[in-house]
């Protein structure tokens, strides 16, 4: 049985950080659909879901034939690399130096490119099936990272996997119902939260790869997550553009 | 192809999407493997892994701002 501090930070961060790819995603499978019909969206978008199982089942067994400081230590740097990139742009967003993420927009623009595409080329179909299977291949193997590099570190891959496919179901459940673009999910806002967890996650697995542990197990990540949260919006002040001084 | 080249350019961003944020952590996790291994100061590697962390990500933030004001 899995202890709720252990499992908890890894069902959190994948379901947090799957929710802003899933969205992603979906915004492009709606524009497909708008422009050419359910079938080539969703045929795209199962093909590419198939595409990340084979992927996921190959590198499960793949992995357990891995040390497990190797694991943990490879795991770690990437999430490092990952992280801090994430949470760089989150902080930037956040202080109003780098434009928010709109699904509205991006639905407008992807709608309008596809419909451009799918009016120039002969197989309208096909055209219109494979820019719904590239943008969940691209969005899901991101997923795939999340999920590994959350779970494999310490077996916590169900944990991790049971997550991203929670943010799988409500998004998808959520964007059917609305059939819009889910603009008023707080992207932004998950984005900074994911970027905090994958840096703390990758501090943590990354001690562990090393040898170096930290004090009080599974619960330094609470303590890694919250310096990290702390330095980001203390970030996020000191750079925030200030309003030009009014002169009388 | 083409999708293979864009899955391969996904992969390379997500880890080396600001190349002087990538080698600084490297740089960090390099020196803290050494603390760990050489000095067998276990803690000590662990906060210096944290605190080079935070200090990449200052820089790399205070990096894009300085460039965004520019």
């Amino acid at each position: 049985m899995i202890a709720l501090a252990t499992a908890a930070p890894a069902i959190g961060a994948a379901f947090v950080a799957s929710t802003v790819e899933v969205v992603e995603a979906f915004t492009i499978v709606l524009a497909v659909a708008s422009v050419r019909g359910w079938r080539p969206a969703l045929g795209g978008a199962g093909a590419a879901l198939g595409v990340l199982a084979v992927v996921v089942a190959g590198l499960g067994p793949l992995l357990s034939l891995v040390p497990i400081n190797a694991l943990q230590l490879v795991i770690g740097i990437l999430l490092l690399l990952f992280g801090l990139g994430w949470l760089r742009k989150a902080v930037l967003r956040a202080a109003g130096l780098m434009a928010l993420h709109d699904e509205a927009a991006i639905y407008a623009r992807e709608s309008s490119r596809i419909g451009r595409e799918v009016r120039s080329a002969a197989a309208a179909h096909g055209v219109a099936a494979m820019a719904a299977f590239q943008a969940v291949l691209l969005e899901g193997l991101e997923v795939v990272f999340i999920v590994l590099a959350v779970g494999a570190g310490r077996g916590l891959m169900v944990p991790a996997s049971i997550g991203a496919l929670a943010a799988f179901v409500a998004v998808m459940t959520l964007g059917l119902l609305v059939r819009k673009p889910l603009a008023r999910v707080p992207e932004n806002t998950l984005k900074f939260a994911v970027g905090v967890m994958l840096s703390a996650f990758g501090v943590f697995w990354t001690s562990e790869g090393l040898g170096a542990p930290w004090p009080g197990g599974d619960w330094a990540l609470f303590g890694l997550a919250v310096a990290f949260l702390v330095v980001a919006l203390t970030l996020v002040a000191l750079v925030r553009p200030r309003p030009a001084a009014v002169t009388p | 192809m083409k999708i293979l080249i864009e899955v391969l350019e996904e992969l390379w961003s997500m880890f080396v999407g600001d190349r002087r944020l990538t080698l600084l952590t490297l740089v960090v996790v390099a020196i803290a493997a050494a603390v760990s291994m050489l000095v067998k100061a276990t803690l000590a590697a662990a906060v210096l892994l944290l605190i080079g962390a935070v200090a990449v990500l200052a820089d790399a933030v205070f990096a894009a701002a300085r460039k965004a004001r520019d």
